[in-house]
């Protein structure tokens, strides 16, 4: 054990003057989480512009007014309506001083009323977005009440219900509100807000960098003529790998803990209690660190190592959500839950959310189920690579 | 042992022993096996087949006690050049199991017998060829090994670092450490080796003292002597001699195998004036190992 200490402390030491851990494990990430925030950021949070629609509608049809109602009072969008022939109209969003037109026919409530339908217009232009798109919405479902309404009525006229009754059953559909809601559910909560995905992501992905140190130092002891010094001391072979993925595990734990205290701060993201972040670290650090134990016993070079190391880095950074959410169903997406860092992202989801240890079991499960099977993997592999 | 890397055998059935105090040469050129047999030795290798026995243990990459007595010198500069000298030492000792002060004063004493004293404050990347090789001899001495293996020491370095780190591998054999020295120089092996084992292709081709190995091509000097006058009559003359086995006479002199040229050749070239011969040269060729090498390989120890 002294021997390993002695080893893994000179290496720690060394790998610290060494820039390039420092730059690939910290300044790297750090930059690409602003970029990321910078490219990304906000929109999750988004706020909707005033709006401006030139409405071209009969001053009697109480349908066209019941739209106009229905628009300016949605809560979500400021919309101001300016009453208008339909070519000024037209014309009004082609010139960019309103951003949406909406022309109402002669005889379209009737219409709507008879239940025979009807064309009402809208017209977008180069100032449309979100906002419009909101617009038109609430005016289809308003209209969609109406045929509700006008459907339930002629069903009710062929059941042979009196005026009054109709009438009633009427108002009932076109008024009614649903009747399927949707609720907030356990998997929502377990999502990481963009900004925390982005910090998440970014740890994970450069975590598999961080630890590829370990393997690339032991190329480096080969290159230099050490590896087979070492080799001759008082000590077993395997104790030169393990001071290596010893050195890599505490690179990788010291480097995520860093990113995701830096990166909160920063972006104003909580992760929730510090113990339990710390478990989620230590398990994802010891599943990347498994691993090196593959590497090392694959490439011969530093050159192979430099790329097995980058794609896996890639495979399962991209597959575990640093850049973007990954989603898929079947069995597709159970092989993607097995990737230890979309299982950290989870994780930090549920510790972000107010979940606790046992919520905590099912990501640490797969984490340290992984680091075992690599462990055993890289036991029934060949020695081929830099150790032999 | 026996070694194989899938077809190729590198080493194939070499077997030699090497006492306390004995410095033993493998003599080889590139590529003849000498760093795959110590490899094995100093237990980086296991053998495929065959056993290394240090002290009477057997030897093998897992047997850490017996790698107590082994100090290796690898060919490549086994040295960290970010750290310094004496950082360097601290390590490998540290590796080797020493500590505290016995650390300290072992490492003190490392480095002047090195000669690396003044400089072990400064990083080995900052020292020369030749000083990056006598701390790379250094860390292989600091745990007092019983045998130390030298692979390849001086190669790359200057005459004047080469000859600093001969004297040294000279005063540790003095001590009573064995020591297993590679090399392809010579010069280098008859210099400092008790005994030689010629290696080529993976196999000991032969083993013994300079003197032994010698005498398997004849031992017999070659006295060349150029000159005029009546060499016939010189050649019958010096034929006559005890330590002279053959004489050739040609248009420009006369070659000679003779025994012990150093010693005769002050009588050869009385014995060739009588006779009537005036000479223009004399020129004394002695049986090297480079010899012995050819003689065995049928090719010269640098090709």
């Amino acid at each position: 054990m002294r021997q390993l200490w002695v080893m893994t402390s000179s290496d720690l030491r060394q790998r610290l003057r060494d820039k390039s851990v420092i730059i690939f494990s910290l300044i790297v990430p750090l930059a690409l989480m602003f970029v990321f925030n910078l490219v990304f950021g906000g929109t999750d949070e988004i706020e909707l512009e005033p709006v401006t629609v030139a409405v071209s509608a009969p001053a009697d049809d109480e349908v066209a007014q019941t739209l106009l109602d229905a628009i300016t009072g949605t809560g979500v969008v400021d919309v101001t309506v300016e009453q208008v022939p339909a070519e000024v109209a037209r014309t009004a969003v082609a010139d960019g001083e309103a951003n949406l037109a909406m022309i109402v026919p002669e005889g379209f409530g009737e219409d709507v009323l008879a239940g025979t339908g009807g064309d009402l217009e809208f017209v977008e232009g180069d100032t449309s977005g979100l906002e419009t798109g909101v617009v038109i919405v609430v005016s289809q479902s308003v209209l969609d009440a109406y045929a509700a309404g006008t459907v339930a009525a002629t069903a009710g006229g062929g059941l042979g219900l009196d005026p009054e009754e109709l009438g009633r059953v009427a108002v009932e559909a076109a008024t009614a509100g649903p009747t399927v809601e949707s609720t907030e559910g356990e998997t929502s909560d377990e999502q990481l807000g963009q900004g925390a995905a982005l910090v998440a992501g970014q740890a994970g992905l450069f975590l598999t960098f961080t630890v590829g140190f370990g393997v690339l130092g032991l190329i480096s002891e080969r290159q230099e003529g050490t590896l087979a010094r070492l080799q001759s001391m008082p000590m077993r072979p395997g104790l030169i790998v393990l001071a290596k993925a010893l050195t890599a595990f505490v690179l990788g734990v010291v480097a995520t803990s860093v990113l995701l205290t830096l990166g909160g701060l920063f972006f104003d993201v909580s992760f929730g209690p510090p113990a339990l972040v710390g478990l989620l670290i230590l398990s994802v650090v010891t599943a990347i660190t498994s691993l090196t134990f593959i590497v090392v016993r694959v490439a011969r070079t530093a050159e192979q190592a430099g790329i097995i190391q980058s794609i896996l880095a890639m495979v399962l950074g991209i597959a575990g959500g640093a850049f973007f959410p990954v989603t898929a169903s079947g069995s597709l997406a159970r092989v993607l839950d097995l990737n230890p860092i979309a299982a950290f992202t989870r994780g930090l989801g549920i510790t972000s959310s107010g979940g606790g240890l046992a919520d905590l079991a099912a990501p640490i499960a797969i984490m340290l189920g992984f680091a075992v099977v690599m462990l055993v993997v890289a036991r029934l592999i060949p020695d081929r690579g830099v150790s032999r | 042992m026996v070694r194989r890397y899938g077809e190729l055998t590198a080493v194939d059935g070499i077997s030699f022993e090497i006492a306390p105090g004995e410095t033993y040469g493998l003599l080889g050129p590139n590529g003849a096996g000498k760093t795959t047999t110590i490899s094995m030795i100093a237990g980086l290798l296991a053998a495929d087949s065959g056993a290394v026995r240090v002290l009477g243990e057997q030897m093998g990459p897992s047997r850490v006690a017996v790698k107590r007595h082994i100090g290796l010198v690898p060919q490549d500069l086994a040295i960290y050049p970010e750290l310094k000298g004496r950082q360097n030492l601290n390590f490998f000792g540290r590796l080797q199991g020493l500590r505290g002060k016995e650390l300290t004063t072992r490492v003190d004493e490392v480095l002047d017998l090195v000669g690396l004293t003044d400089r072990a404050g400064d990083p080995a990347k900052e020292y020369s060829g030749g000083m990056k090789r006598r701390l790379n001899i250094g860390i292989g001495l600091l745990h007092r090994p019983t045998l130390l293996i030298l692979d390849e020491p001086t190669v790359g370095v200057d005459p004047q670092s080469r000859n600093a780190i001969l004297e040294s591998v000279e005063a540790l054999s003095g001590e009573g450490m064995a020591v297993l020295y590679t090399t392809h120089y010579m010069e280098e092996a008859e210099r400092l080796c008790d005994r030689i084992g010629i290696v080529d292709s993976g196999q000991l081709q032969a083993e013994g003292t300079r003197d032994e190995l010698i005498r398997l091509i004849g031992g017999l000097d070659r006295v060349r002597l150029d000159g005029s006058g009546d060499l016939a009559a010189a050649a019958d003359a010096l034929g006559d001699l005890a330590a002279v086995e053959q004489v050739d006479v040609d248009r420009t002199g006369l070659s000679l195998a003779v025994r012990e040229a150093p010693t005769a050749v002050a009588e050869l070239v009385t014995r060739a004036i009588a006779a009537g011969v005036t000479l223009a040269d004399v020129e004394i060729t002695r049986p090297n190992l480079e010899q012995v090498f050819l003689h065995l390989t049928g090719r010269a120890l640098r090709d």
